[in-house]
């Protein structure tokens, strides 16, 4: 057992609490990983033996594994890959024996990782998957993270927008250009139910799966040329996740609803990558027409607001009064401020209109919304962000990178004939960031540094992996499958087992070629066959001890071993020390050293044994 | 294995110098590597018959100096004395002039009177009044040393250490060889008739040269050397001058072992011999070889 092997099994067990750290403790598998580490951290705080030794390291492969199911992103990745790296070093430190030193274990862990890369090759492209693990048993409910919520107030989203927190980042791998500027409204919520105060959303309906079917049918994969947008958002705590408002969800998980809301099965506890098609035709939810719920308003609550809407709805048609309504706002003198001060509790959008005409996204939509409604046109406020910088990483796909300064809200409204209309009236507010010139996304965003160059070129590299490695899900692997096979579909099975067969050979063969390069000379090969022989019967060199020492010490406890020992050892010391050593010289090694670990095997049998044999 | 060419000369200084086979071969290597021995013992240990033993082994002409307080270094050298018959000076050689000189308590002669002796061993060769006269060959100095620890004795300065190949410190007997000694069954030197005459002698120390080093064995060496460099005790580093010496002892005792080649195992069975008073600079007098053995473990003797 090398020196090494105690500070990398430890090392392994850093890298490996470091992974652990980013788990969702939500996540039941979590919780099976962070058991499965401590008990490896306390089978190797104990551990005294090889044996033992060796099984630490086995829980440690396991532990990394079950860690890059729970966090295939990138960064995690990385980390898992290090801790294998480090754990696979370790192993080899147990079995190597007292020769290799730190540099000589990483580089032989580093090829036996290399050699293994064929092989989790064809098993990632070929064998039929699992679902994301992600997606099991995923409690509910996270308590507040940073971003939207359920529930919008007009002064909620004001606290976000100076939060420079990532929120999301929207790549569009598939050629096409980001939307222009005035474009990018991101949905994540739309907030129907108003109580006079607050907004909230409706509670979500999922679509459930037909009973015995674990899992809804996967949704067909986009068509060529179609596009897709493909979204890494970070935990959030919501079931619903932003998109552009058209395309269609390209795995079942994703849940589109009525009201135009994207849900995703698991709340967002976790980092979530999922991809959409980015068609431009009109999506479901556009057209689907208002409930009672979009007119409900308490009424009395803010009478100044309702009589001024009361005016309104002497106009024939719903477009008519939204014309009204928003040529009333723009002739206000609003203005847009994060600060505007509490509101009263009394009329408080009255207050808003009429007395302050003070705020922000939250007020403009929330007060728009509500006069929308009074005037009897069916509205509702949108929630989710707006703008975003577009980022263009050295080498890689472009993306829009969403803080959660670009925190908005909108309303929209329904009009006959067309849908629903995305109003805002924020814009139409005096000093609406977005409005500035020069704004590249919500105007609140301090420049960045640096730093934020150098975690945008990250998390360029984060979308390349994500859309790579995390993208490629069964359906792509079906569509390898069909080109790779085309009819033969059922050929698969053998398929897999010969690419497997030789991916193994390849491997092997390459480890035993760096291995032999790495350590050269046969003789000096057949010395350290011979020497793990008897060190796995305990037996190992002292220190600065000679192979003719050794071999004395050998003998005196193995007597039957005497003469094959000093046969093997004068071929060595002559192959090795003598002024002409020859080729035949290093086969008759390979035969010696062959014998010898024969007859260690059959000499260490009990001794009655041996005396049965000879008599 | 092969048998030592010297196996008969091994067996009769055995019978004279009895249960002390190692030390027999460790002076006999040394003089095959036309070394000088240093014997550092108490009194009575058989140092005198060892030296007298490997003499006549080789039919060497052998010389027995006692080392004193007021030895001069002309008592060791010899003189020019004035010839009336030829009237002219004459060399008249001392007994340095042998081929194997018995330095007797070395410790106990003046600083001046051992670097002559000393001077005399590095050079082969003396001057007396300007005048060159070589030593006869092969030429060995066998010096004994009592321990460091006994009156009247002036210790060799650290520097003049190393002009010995090997310091030996024979020891006691054991209990078996000690009573055949006093059964009387041990030979008289004077008895052993050399099977070898001092052309063999100089034919084997030339055989000694030609014993094969391979790199692997060099690097043995080296690695040795550089972890005497490396070492964080106080043990003094060794020479590249101490190399020399390790690498010639070793030749020697593979010759002994009758290989034709040098294998870390004749390294290690040298290397207390030679480098045990190179490293404890003659402070540790007798000392159990734990430096060399130190270095020893520190070096990796699989190669």
């Amino acid at each position: 057992m090398s020196r090494a092997a105690a500070p990398l099994q430890w090392l392994t067990m850093g890298l490996l609490a470091l992974g652990l750290l980013g788990l969702s403790p939500a996540l039941s598998l979590s919780l099976l990983a962070f058991g499965l580490a401590v008990l490896t951290a306390l089978k190797l705080r104990e551990a005294r033996s090889l044996e033992e030794r060796r099984v630490v390291a086995l829980l440690q492969l396991v532990c990394a594994g079950l860690l890059a199911a729970l966090r295939p992103e990138l960064a995690p990745s990385l980390l898992q890959g290090l801790a294998i790296l480090m754990a696979l070093a370790g192993l080899l430190a147990l079995e190597l024996g007292a020769g290799p030193d730190w540099k000589a274990l990483l580089r032989r862990s580093l090829q036996v990782l290399l050699a293994a890369l064929p092989i989790a090759l064809v098993l990632f492209l070929l064998l039929p998957r699992l679902m994301p693990f992600t997606n099991f048993g995923a409690g509910q409910g996270m308590g507040a993270m940073t971003g939207l919520s359920d529930s919008m107030e007009p002064g909620s989203i004001a606290r976000l927008a100076v939060s420079r927190q990532a929120a999301a980042r929207v790549a569009f791998p598939l050629g096409g250009e980001p939307p222009p500027l005035e474009q990018r409204y991101w949905r994540v919520l739309v907030h129907e139910r108003f109580d006079g105060r607050s907004w909230r959303s409706a509670a979500p309906t999922f679509a459930r799966p037909a009973v015995g079917q674990a899992t809804p049918p996967p949704p067909p994969p986009a068509a060529p040329g179609e596009g897709i947008q493909l979204w890494l958002i970070e935990p959030s705590g919501l079931a619903a996740v932003p998109w552009s408002g058209s395309g269609r969800p390209l795995s079942a998980d994703l849940n589109l609803q009525r009201s135009g809301e994207l849900l995703n099965r698991a709340p967002g506890s976790q980092r979530r990558v999922y991809a959409l098609t980015r068609t431009a035709d009109q999506p479901g939810w556009r057209t689907a027409p208002p409930g009672p719920v979009d007119l409900l308003l308490p009424l009395g609550e803010n009478p100044r607001l309702e009589a001024l809407a009361a005016g309104w709805r002497r106009l024939g048609s719903d477009r008519e009064r939204l014309d009204a309504a928003s040529g009333w706002f723009r002739s206000q003198p609003f203005r847009y401020t994060l600060e505007p001060g509490a509101l009263p509790r009394q009329a408080p959008l009255d207050h808003f209109l009429f007395e302050s005409r003070l705020g922000f996204c939250g007020h403009y939509a929330s007060a728009f919304t509500t006069l929308m409604r009074a005037a009897g046109v069916p509205a509702r406020v949108v929630s989710g962000y707006r703008g975003g910088q577009w980022v263009q990483p050295v080498g890689g796909t472009g993306y829009v990178d969403l803080r959660q300064a670009d925190a908005h809200a909108w309303s929209e409204v329904w009009l006959a004939g067309e849908g629903w209309r995305r109003v805002d009236p924020t814009a139409w507010a005096a000093g609406d960031p977005l409005a500035r010139p020069g704004a590249s996304g919500a105007g609140i965003r301090a420049g960045g540094g640096p730093l934020d160059w150098i975690q945008q070129q990250w998390w360029g590299l984060d979308i390349a992996w994500a859309r790579w490695w995390l993208g490629y899900d069964g359906e792509q692997q079906q569509a390898l499958v069909a080109r790779l096979l085309g009819e033969q579909r059922h050929l698969l099975g053998v398929v897999v087992l010969l690419a497997v067969a030789v991916s193994l050979a390849a491997g092997l063969g390459g480890l035993g070629w760096l291995g032999r390069r790495h350590r050269g000379d046969p003789l000096r090969l057949e010395l350290e066959r011979t020497l793990r022989a008897f060190a796995r019967q305990g037996m190992a060199p002292a220190a600065g001890e000679t192979l003719g020492g050794f071999a004395r010490r050998l003998s005196q406890r193995w007597p039957s071993l005497a003469d094959p020992l000093e046969a093997f050892v004068a071929n060595y010391q002559q192959q090795r020390f003598a002024a002409a050593p020859s080729r035949a010289g290093r086969r008759t090694a390979h035969r010696l050293g062959r014998v010898l670990r024969r007859s260690l095997r059959t000499g260490n049998r009990p001794a009655e044994a041996v005396q049965r044999d000879h008599p | 294995m092969p048998s030592s060419p010297l196996q008969p000369v091994i067996s009769a200084i055995g019978e004279v110098l009895l249960g002390k086979e190692h030390q027999v071969r460790l002076a006999l290597a040394c003089l095959l590597a036309r070394g000088h021995l240093l014997i550092e013992d108490l009194p009575g240990m058989g140092k005198t018959t060892l030296a007298e033993a490997l003499a006549r082994s080789f039919g060497l002409g052998f010389k027995r100096v006692s080392f004193t307080s007021d030895l001069l270094p002309a008592d060791l050298t010899g003189l020019n004395v004035f010839d009336p018959a030829a009237a002219s000076f004459r060399f008249q050689p001392g007994p340095l002039f042998s081929q194997v000189l018995l330095a007797d308590e070395i410790n106990r002669a003046s600083p001046r009177t051992q670097s002559a002796l000393l001077e005399a061993m590095a050079a082969g060769r003396v001057s007396v009044d300007g005048t060159s006269h070589p030593l006869p060959r092969p030429f060995l100095v066998i010096a004994t040393q009592n321990g460091l620890d006994q009156g009247g004795t002036s210790a060799l300065p650290e520097s003049q250490l190393d002009r010995f190949l090997m310091r030996l410190s024979l020891g006691y007997p054991p209990r078996q060889a000690e009573r055949a000694l006093l059964q009387g069954e041990g030979l008289r030197p004077d008895g052993l008739s050399g099977a070898f005459g001092p052309e063999d002698l100089l034919a084997l120390q030339d055989r000694c040269d030609r014993q094969h080093c391979s790199t692997a064995l060099l690097d043995y060496v080296l690695d040795l050397l550089e972890r005497s460099r490396r070492q964080p005790s106080q043990a003094h580093p060794l020479s590249p001058r101490a190399g020399l010496a390790l690498l010639a002892a070793a030749r020697a005792w593979s010759l002994l072992e009758g290989r034709d080649h040098v294998i870390p195992d004749d390294v290690q069975a040298v290397l207390a011999a030679v480098c045990e008073h190179r490293m404890d600079g003659g402070q540790r007098g007798g000392g159990e070889g734990e430096l060399s053995q130190r270095l020893q473990e520190g070096v990796d003797g699989l190669r």
